[in-house]
């Protein structure tokens, strides 16, 4: 195994890093380089790897190949605690023996750091996490928020090069949640640090990361700002994990004829230039998210006609949940303001820039090759 | 009529109350015969219990006369302390005493820490083996004491301890009852706990020592209370493993007190209270601290 050198340039990279439980393999060929004050998130399914990863960077785990690079050091052989990366787990993991004060500055006391210096940088991290009046308490004595500011706050005495985050927010209720998510996207602009925060919750990641790294059994699926992620799914299973409801699948095929290409499936549609001119006819899907399907008059005899089965009301708009051509069923966003009710026949309309195609094998189709 | 209506509405009101107190009165009286009945339950397993100790420790303030009269005295006015001063006096039993208290001490000693630091291994730690290990000291577990009597006898006399501390206290240490105790306590703990410690550049040892050990003071009271009982009451290994009146250890000087001097009830009597005390005052402080450990823990919750 050759050890290539890092680039010290990015503050972690991953190069084919590989993992396997006895014959069982977690990560097959992981690579990503992360720049220095990035906010990754690892979103996945659970059991895709993507804590097993963040493990991996710390030094929790052995890696069965590869390499892993800190600040451009080869960190394959460092201890955890060499790494200069800092965690926060999901369950907190504060010392349930220690005080807050003990626990916030146990990390600089194992460190050798003079006890000034640490009673400073505790103090300093607790006003930061409006934790001053909790110092003498223990954790059991602590609310669920608390707890995972002192867990954030042992990470962040420490100065680490990175900040590892293991679902963190998992634990707390739905409102201290939000509460919390912004109160760590504002921690990070503050602090600047490198951040990787693993999450299986894709709201937790659209609005937090300022890159989204997408896994599935073990394998990264798209790495991509929120958006890029949202708007231009690498594939059907990002297409169908990101969004809710998810992007609307169709499949059928793709066929050339005289008057351009048609997509035939359950329904018929020209798509013509949606694929680059090489892409070969077969089978195919189409995707379109839920809010790009135009809901037309019934009247509309342009379109395509359907059933709404169901009306969910999510408070700002509504999800119909329609079958068309009285057996494909999709869903499409209206305003709330509609009145469009259960039973009701409509027409709907795929605008041509919002659908995406993927191939047979599930890979997003380019517009142009 | 709207007076009438007005005055039924408070004779109704004021039935009401009348039959909820009646209903509360009869509750409460309820509630006050099952209390004495549980009350009465409770007392009469209590005097089984306590009636024995108590027959001993009166028949050991009583002369060899009194011991026997029928119908038998049931407070010992005036108490006789002759069979006490015979104990402490003319026998060993001050010594017995000592040597099991040392015996005891560091046997749970080093148990408790060698076991925490076998079940730390065995619960925390990754290496190949570590089931088969486990196994064996399962199996180890159902070996009775009477099938490794003869072979630990060998080996201790092989390795030229016989009639020494060591020989006491050596054997029992490799019971592999407390490592596995321990090992179930390690585990209960938050695997991301050693791995937060492992990040906060704690050795194997330190988090052992800093993290873990705080962790399972209860488990390692529990374990304590077993080894030092288990200890104080072993009487055959002690039996065969010495033969020096000076390394004699309580539950063998008693029985030899027995043996010797012909049917002395009320200096056995004596023997069985005195020796009674210090694992009396040793349940005594750790209860306090069970107790208090098991309140810090539930108002945790």
């Amino acid at each position: 195994m050759t050890a290539a050198s890092g680039n010290p340039a990015y503050a972690i990279e991953l190069v084919d890093v590989t993992k396997h439980y006895g014959k069982t393999p977690v990560l097959s060929g992981v690579n990503l380089a992360i720049e220095p004050g990035e906010f990754i998130a690892l979103l996945g399914p659970s059991g895709c790897g993507k804590s097993t990863l963040l493990k991996l960077i710390a030094g929790l785990e052995e890696l069965t190949d590869g390499e892993i690079y800190v600040g451009g050091r080869l960190a394959n052989y460092l201890r955890p605690s060499a790494r200069d990366v800092a965690m926060v787990f999901q369950n907190y993991a504060l010392y349930p023996h220690m005080t807050v004060r003990e626990n916030l500055g146990f990390p600089l006391k194992m460190s050798g750091v003079s006890r000034d210096e640490v009673r400073g940088k505790v103090e300093a991290a607790a006003t930061l996490l409006q934790l001053n009046a909790q110092l003498e308490s223990y954790p059991d004595e602590l609310s669920g928020g608390q707890r995972q500011r002192v867990a954030l706050g042992r990470a962040i005495v420490r100065e680490p090069l990175a900040f590892l985050m293991d679902e963190p927010l998992s634990n707390l209720d739905a409102l201290l949640r939000v509460e919390m998510r912004t109160e760590l996207v504002r921690l990070h602009k503050r602090v600047g640090r490198t951040t990787i925060y693993v999450t299986h919750d894709q709201v937790e990641a659209m609005t937090m990361a300022n890159r989204i790294v997408l896994m599935h059994r073990g394998v990264i699926q798209q790495v991509g700002s929120p958006g890029e992620v949202y708007s231009t799914p690498a594939n059907t299973f990002v297409a169908t994990f990101v969004g809710s409801p998810p992007m609307n699948l169709f499949k059928g095929r793709i066929e050339s004829s005289a008057g351009g290409r048609m997509f035939r499936g359950p329904f018929d549609l020209p798509v013509e230039g949606l694929a680059p001119p090489a892409f070969a006819d077969g089978p195919v899907a189409l995707g379109i998210r839920p809010e790009h399907i135009h809901v037309l008059d019934p009247g509309d005899a342009t379109g395509l006609a359907a059933v709404v089965d169901l009306v969910e009301r999510v408070g700002p708009d509504s999800y119909l949940w329609a079958l068309a051509n009285d057996a494909t069923s999709l869903t499409a966003r209206v305003d709330a303001a509609s009145a469009i009710r259960e039973g009701d026949r409509i027409c709907i309309r795929f605008p041509l820039q919002h659908l995406r195609l993927f191939d047979a094998a599930g890979t997003r189709v380019a517009k142009e090759a | 009529m709207g007076r009438t209506l007005e005055r039924t509405a408070r004779t109704i009101s004021t039935e009401t109350r009348r039959i909820a107190a009646d209903h509360a009165r009869a509750r409460l009286r309820r509630r006050r015969r099952a209390e004495l009945g549980r009350h009465l339950v409770l007392a009469l397993v209590t005097f089984i219990l306590v009636a024995p100790f108590y027959y001993v420790f009166l028949a050991s303030l009583k002369n060899s006369t009194e011991i026997f009269s029928y119908p038998p005295k049931l407070l010992p006015i005036p108490p006789y302390f002759g069979n006490y001063r015979a104990l402490l006096w003319d026998t060993g039993f001050l010594r017995w005493m000592f040597n099991t208290l040392f015996v005891a001490g560091s046997v749970t000693t080093l148990k408790v820490f060698l076991d925490s630091m076998a079940g730390y291994a065995l619960a925390k730690i990754d290496m190949t083996g570590k089931r088969a290990i486990f196994l064996l000291m399962l199996i180890l577990l159902m070996v009775p004491i009477g099938a490794l009597i003869v072979p630990l006898w060998s080996l201790v006399s092989a390795l030229g301890l016989t009639n020494t501390y060591l020989a006491l206290i050596l054997p029992p240490l490799a019971n592999p009852l407390g490592a596995i105790l321990m090992r179930q306590f390690i585990l209960g703990l938050p695997r991301d706990l050693d791995n937060a410690a492992r990040l906060d550049g704690l050795s194997e040892f330190a988090i052992y020592w800093r993290i873990v050990l705080p962790l399972i003071k209860p488990g390692l009271v529990v374990l304590a209370v077993i080894i030092f009982t288990d200890q104080f009451m072993s009487f055959i290994w002690p039996l065969i493993a010495t033969s020096s009146d000076d390394l004699q250890v309580l539950t063998v000087g008693v029985a030899a007190l027995r043996a010797h001097g012909g049917a002395n009830y009320g200096l056995w009597s004596a023997s069985a209270v005195m020796s009674l005390v210090p694992i009396g005052v040793f349940f005594f402080v750790l209860q306090r601290q069970f107790l208090a450990r098991s309140l810090a823990g539930a108002l945790k919750q």
